[in-house]
């Protein structure tokens, strides 16, 4: 009681934010767009998009925080997940779901296709394992592209209808109050992404959580322990793959096509991996933390800078040196060399990694 | 019938042979010591009957059923705890999460919570470490960690793996009088240790190991009078 009277309101203020900075976040991003018109408008689909990105870097973070898995082609699975929704729900196959139901669907087969890649992969760590998802990664981009009669290559597959196609609200029609205003995205994608992160941390304390983390440490240890290392690392593949098809069904809806299959290339894996290092490898709020900057720096503020150095006229000949865009990758670069060398933990680092690092230091 | 009985084991690693035809046994409660220099086999011997370093011929048996092709995992399951070479503990969990771990096979949660605190009333200094990370506790209270979770698994057998490694003689007595008293409540208890005359002071019987078979063999007391064992083992000219 004494220390607590002692703390300055700043401190109090601070601390509550340290323990609730989840209610936080959640009250300020639900009431953001009734007060920011921005949102309603090209803003509000950015920040969707963000939502997304966070979704699947907690799935990622299954597999690289919790159980220490390197995994190079996240996206290949983001992009099982929109192709299969999408073709669940494309007025040119005969399924036409519900979004429930095809999102469902497809975060299984999602994850039905990890199960097949991890299976015969399990006996590989580190390297080998990143090499073997990078190369996954790159068939599922090619294979898309070239399938054209089933995904319609290079143009994708469209146009993906909006969640509650068909559904009247009174006498509002919920597929086109979506496609008319993002806001209703906005909210979709935020409380998908409250559902994942009450999933993980629920995760992270189950018996399966801990299993993870016992394996990442010692697998040998583990399995003295009764824990089969081939179920634990086969469910991580599986959970990873599974939340990174329900992001890839998200992203189809919001952006109602699945875009070209380059949208799942590698560049897209390598940057939600960034993300989950930057933010804290095994942390839920540093990995949301690290999406946050690194995809919403890419998302949100390089097109914004772009735009108001066109507004401003400062870059009349479209030198790609005077947009800002063509910095961004130096940005990126230089971001990650700094957290590495000042925090290599990650911004939010999870209290075993900071321990470890302490005690390296210390 | 013993609670363990190994057969002609043979096992290895590639082209090496470090287990080369050992037979023993362990009855239930009995503690068992291994002896024997460096290279000669022992930990391969553990690994062998835990499961980690499958075996090539031979037969292991526990409590009448054979072990063959089993996992690591499930011959935990079958009742052979493992304290492996090196502890092993996990590092960067807390002592707690280390011991809850140990039980992870077990589906009774309160009877673990009660295993976990009678692991701690044998080794009192785990109790007033439960929220330290187990990488920052002492080498003696990382060992006593490692016997304490191998024991809330509930094992009828403990496979030791040089628990006085690198430890202070006084640890090493505490250690050892654990061990001495997990066999008196009827866990049978395999012990291999390079601190021959502590180990043999302690067991029942022991078995030599020498380059993958076994040289000798006999209860405790005659091994450590036994000429050979003491000129090898015993440090005595």
């Amino acid at each position: 009681m004494s220390h607590l009277s002692a703390l300055t309101p700043r401190d109090r203020a601070l601390a509550f934010l340290r323990e609730r900075w989840d209610l936080v976040a959640l009250v300020v991003l639900a009431v953001a767009p009734l007060c920011i018109p921005a949102l309603g408008g090209a803003l509000g689909g950015q920040v969707t998009t963000l939502f997304i990105y966070c979704i699947l870097a907690l799935g990622l973070n299954v597999m690289v925080g919790y159980t220490g898995l390197v995994h190079l082609g996240i996206a290949a699975f983001f992009g099982i997940g929109a192709y299969c929704y999408a073709i669940l729900t494309v007025p040119m196959y005969p399924f036409q779901m519900r979004f429930a139901l095809a999102a469902a669907i497809s975060g299984l087969a999602a994850a039905a296709v990890g199960l097949a890649l991890g299976a015969p992969t399990l006996r590989l760590r580190g390297d080998y394992l990143a090499i073997v998802t990078l190369g996954f990664g790159e068939v599922v981009k090619v294979t898309l592209r070239n399938l054209e009669q089933i995904t319609g290559g290079m143009k994708g597959l469209n146009p993906v209808p909006p969640p509650g196609a068909g559904v009247r609200l009174g006498d509002m029609d919920l597929g086109l109050a979506f496609a008319v205003d993002p806001r209703w995205f906005y909210y979709l994608a935020l409380l998908v992404l409250a559902g994942v992160v009450v999933a993980m941390r629920r995760l992270e304390n189950s018996r399966l959580g801990r299993a993870w983390v016992a394996v990442r440490e010692d697998e040998l240890a583990a399995a003295a322990m009764g824990i089969s290392a081939t179920k634990v690392k086969l469910s991580a593949f599986a959970m990873s793959s599974a939340v990174a098809g329900l992001a890839g069904c998200l992203y189809a809806a919001s952006l109602s096509t699945t875009a070209d299959p380059n949208a799942y290339d590698f560049n897209r894996s390598i940057m939600v991996l960034c993300a989950v290092i930057l933010g804290g490898l095994g942390s839920i709020p540093g990995t949301l933390l690290g999406v946050a900057l690194l995809v919403g720096f890419d998302t949100v503020l390089a097109p914004w800078a772009d735009a108001w150095i066109q507004q401003m006229n400062i870059n009349p000949t479209g030198s790609s040196l005077l947009s800002f865009s063509g910095w961004r990758l130096a940005v990126f670069g230089l971001a990650l060399i700094l957290v590495m060398r000042f925090r290599p933990a990650g911004l939010v680092p999870s209290r075993r990694l900071a321990a470890e690092l302490h005690e390296v230091h210390g | 019938m013993p609670l363990l009985e190994v057969t002609d084991l043979v096992a290895g690693y590639g082209p090496i042979r470090a287990l080369d035809g050992v037979s023993l046994e362990v009855e239930p409660g009995e503690l068992v010591a291994i002896i024997g220099a460096n290279g000669a086999g022992k930990t391969t011997l553990l690994m062998a009957i835990s499961g980690v370093v499958p075996p090539r011929a031979g037969g292991i048996r526990f409590a009448g059923r054979s072990l063959a092709g089993l996992p690591p995992h499930e011959i935990m399951r079958a009742g052979i705890g493992h304290a492996p070479e090196g502890r092993r503990i996990f590092p960067r969990l807390t002592v707690r999460e280390n011991l809850e771990l140990g039980g992870f096979a077990r589906d009774d949660r309160g009877q673990v919570a009660r295993d976990i605190d009678e692991a701690c009333g044998l080794f009192p200094v785990l109790g007033q470490r439960m929220a330290q990370l187990g990488g920052t506790l002492s080498g003696g209270e990382q060992q006593m960690l490692a016997i304490a979770r191998a024991l809330v698994g509930r094992p009828q057998l403990l496979l030791l793996d040089e628990p006085s490694l690198g430890l202070a003689p006084l640890v090493v007595a505490k250690v050892f009088e654990v061990i001495k008293a997990l066999s008196a409540r009827g866990i049978g208890v395999l012990l291999v240790e390079q601190n021959a005359r502590a180990a043999l002071k302690l067991a029942a019987r022991g078995w030599v190991l020498e380059t993958g078979r076994v040289t000798l063999t006999g209860s405790g007391a005659e091994l450590a009078a036994d000429r050979r064992v003491r000129d090898a083992y015993l440090g005595e000219a």
